[in-house]
């Protein structure tokens, strides 16, 4: 696994942040914006030019998101420890998300898609949600099947389960499966049009919720095989995944949360488990009025008794396309560690559902963890994880 | 094996409801812009508020899933998504210089407008996603259509793919020379001896299952390459062409993306090469104009071939004797980074 967000550029420096109950989120600082040194977000506090530099990237055409996958590609690759001929061989995927893409590049794309300038040269081939995953493969020379989705704010749930389903299917080996999304003035602009950013701090799950706050990363995890495993030891087993369309709303979702429910179902299913056999949840929680009430319906609908849930966006903001990969390798350490980290920022409980987030960290005796991600369209994703 | 049972397409020649493809309908100003329908299935008050993109991959889908049974999962491939409504809000957000913003085009804009609006329109709560990897976006969504089929076999699945033409993604693929300067007609893209190729947009939506009873084709096999290199696709197909075909088996027809660009001809000409000089050639961007899920229509136009077993004068390249039509290798290559084979059979 490879992770960089607002709480550390690698897995361990993340997994000792959420042990210590740290918040990754402050004012906005890094690029410039009207919302520069108001806005509260999870931003990763290494520039641009500095990322460049730490990775000895030098084409032109790269943008932020390229290097923020490609930092916690590099990690993930090194961690996994696969062969450059593993790597080039055609049963190699890679199978990544993003939202965002290059249009981190807001202005640039302004000029270029308006026709005003000569072209930002550099980035006319960069702006698309492919471009990240063509510059990745291009620099490992990944041989088998590439994907890119984007189902917004599910995102890379999905590419997990899409990865997932061609090693099952026999369509590749070995899937390197993940998401990437950098801030960008045109997300900033577009949920503060929605009116969903909060002024403060985001408190997931609190009853007096003020929205979300955006934040950025990326994480990869490598899937492998159960039989090329031999005497490897690996972090965690994906074993059940769903993936169901809410049909209520274009951006929110609907009242007794029927896609998050149908999607955690289906996960359940695939995994073969009952809810009760559920030991904790990484929730989508953003801490918008809308999201955590009816998610939290869901979770009542699904389980009947709650297990331990907590939102990771409370220290680190809403990755967006890469949620669901960041917050899968938050849950993989859950397993790994027997541990379950502190949901930050809550007071008190949504009077309707009564529901309470762990709010310190504690061992726990877990064997099945799940993650849930939700977006736009009412695409809900849901991923089950169990112990190695 | 992946069944087609039903499709309909939006694209800039008459494929939609009565399909008519002998006449060819002519470019203007570089681009080939699709020819819509009045849409009676999407209620007025929602068809305003649709972008382009949304409207007609919602307008292509609607028609496959009035009588069938409600689909176990909605599929679609989209570089693009919803360019027009992006570049809207990207506009606002530099001309109103990120003050109070109307949100209609942000929602609008995400790429999974498509997929999900059609799952809203027609209460669809099953398996819904949006794959967007450029000029491999159809093709990995269908690549998830034959494992979801193989999963679930008798259930129906919509698999689609849409891009647009908007005046946005045309101005920078233009300039980063996608796009012929010089103005071109779509009647003479294959005689132009120049870089670029032109612009083109479209829809193509298919109802599939693993049925064979009451199919129109079938898919027997996908692959797909990154590569520049012309030696590694050539190789590749080779490897295709060994893994699903019989010694003795040929195929009938080789369906190519060739868009009038001289840069990419020496993949074209590279694949044409391995087959012998009596399997007949077609081409199809000359309908189609080229954008990243052009192969969408390449696929809609294999089916309704086999299925008519009828091919337009227009699309010939190299002489097709009268034989019956049964195999079409389609290979498609995008700006020369991305290729794809199928192998499409008569059901």
């Amino acid at each position: 696994m490879g992770v960089i967000s607002a709480l550390g550029d690698n897995l361990s420096a993340n997994r000792n942040a959420l042990v210590n109950g740290e918040c990754g989120i402050t004012t906005l600082g890094l690029f410039p914006s009207a919302y520069s040194g108001k806005l509260p977000c999870g931003e990763i506090k290494i520039s641009t030019e500095s990322l460049k530099e730490k990775l000895k990237v030098d084409e032109p055409a790269v943008t932020r998101t390229d290097l923020l996958g490609l930092y916690a590609l590099n990690e993930a690759i090194r961690d996994s420890g696969l062969r450059t001929e593993q790597l080039e061989a055609n049963d190699t995927a890679l199978v990544g998300a993003t939202t965002v893409g290059g249009m981190c590049l807001t202005d640039e794309l302004y000029h270029d898609a308006n026709k005003d300038s000569e072209g930002s040269a550099a980035f006319l081939s960069s702006y698309d949600c492919g471009s990240v995953n063509l510059f990745l493969q291009k620099r490992y020379k990944i041989g088998g099947v590439i994907n890119t989705i984007n189902t917004a704010c599910s995102s890379s749930a999905n590419a997990i389960m899409y990865g997932a389903r061609l090693i099952r299917h026999g369509l590749a080996r070995r899937a390197i499966v993940g998401g990437v999304d950098s801030l960008a003035k045109f997300t900033i602009n577009g949920f503060n049009a929605l009116h969903i950013l909060s002024p403060g701090v985001c408190t997931p799950f609190d009853k007096g919720r003020k929205g979300l706050n955006l934040g950025e990363g990326a994480a990869f995890l490598v899937l492998e095989k159960e039989e090329d495993i031999h005497n490897r030891h690996p972090y965690a087993e994906l074993t059940g995944y769903g993936n169901a369309n809410d049909a209520f709303h274009p951006s929110s979702i609907s009242e007794q949360g029927d896609g998050p429910y149908l999607a955690m179902k289906e996960a359940l299913q695939t995994a073969g488990l009952d809810p009760g056999e559920i030991g904790c949840i990484n929730a989508h929680g953003t801490g918008t009025e809308n999201n955590d009430e009816t998610e939290s319906r869901a979770m009542l609908r699904v389980f009947g008794s709650v297990p331990d849930f907590v939102s990771t966006k409370s220290n680190i903001g809403h990755t967006l396309g890469a949620a669901g990969a960041v917050e899968a390798v938050y849950t993989v350490f859950n397993l790994k560690h027997q541990e379950i980290y502190s949901s930050l920022h809550f007071k008190e409980p949504i009077e309707s559902t009564g529901l309470k987030p762990v709010t310190a960290y504690k061992k726990i005796k877990v064997n099945h963890a799940m993650s849930n991600s939700f977006g736009f369209g009412g695409n809900c994703s849901s991923l089950i994880f169990s112990k190695a | 094996m992946l069944y087609i049972h039903q499709t309909s397409a939006i694209s800039p020649q008459q494929s939609f409801s009565n399909a008519a493809i002998d006449i060819l309908h002519a470019s203007v100003g570089n681009k080939l812009h699709v020819i819509e329908p009045d849409y009676p299935g999407i209620p007025p008050g929602l068809l305003r508020r649709m972008g382009k993109a949304v409207r007609i991959g919602v307008g292509a889908a609607l028609p496959l899933l009035k009588h069938a049974a409600s689909p176990e999962g909605i599929i679609v491939g989209t570089a693009n998504g919803g360019m027009e409504d992006c570049i809207k809000f990207l506009n606002q957000i530099i001309e109103y210089e990120e003050g109070l913003l109307a949100p209609g085009n942000f929602v609008q804009s995400t790429a999974n407008a498509i997929a999900s609006t059609i799952g809203l329109l027609t209460a669809n709560k099953k398996y819904n996603i949006t794959h967007v990897h450029r000029g491999l976006a159809f093709e990995n969504a269908l690549m998830d259509a034959i494992m979801m089929s193989k999963e679930n076999p008798e259930a129906n699945y919509l698999l689609g793919a849409v891009d647009e033409i908007s005046d946005y993604n045309y101005n920078i693929d233009w300039l980063d020379g996608w796009y012929k300067k010089e103005p071109v007609s779509n009647q003479d893209l294959y005689q132009t001896n120049s870089p670029a190729s032109i612009a083109g947009e479209g829809s193509a939506m298919f109802l599939v299952n693993g049925i064979s009873s009451g199919a129109i084709v079938s898919i027997q096999d996908i692959s797909t390459i990154h590569s520049d290199d012309e030696k590694i696709v050539v190789s590749r197909l080779k490897d295709f062409v060994k893994k699903n075909l019989e010694t003795d088996e040929k195929i009938d027809l080789l369906m190519t993306g060739e868009n009038g660009d001289n840069r990419l001809l020496k993949y074209y000409t590279a694949c044409e090469n391995i087959f012998n000089d009596k399997t007949a050639i077609v081409r199809f961007k000359h309908m189609s104009g080229e954008f990243p899920t052009a192969s969408a229509i390449g696929f809609w136009l294999a089916s309704h071939i086999l299925q008519s077993q009828h091919l337009p004068g227009h699309m010939i390249k190299r002489k097709f004797s009268d034989k019956k039509l049964r195999k079409i290798l389609l290979y498609n290559s995008y700006k020369g980074q991305q290729h794809s084979f199928m192998l499409i059979s008569k059901a």
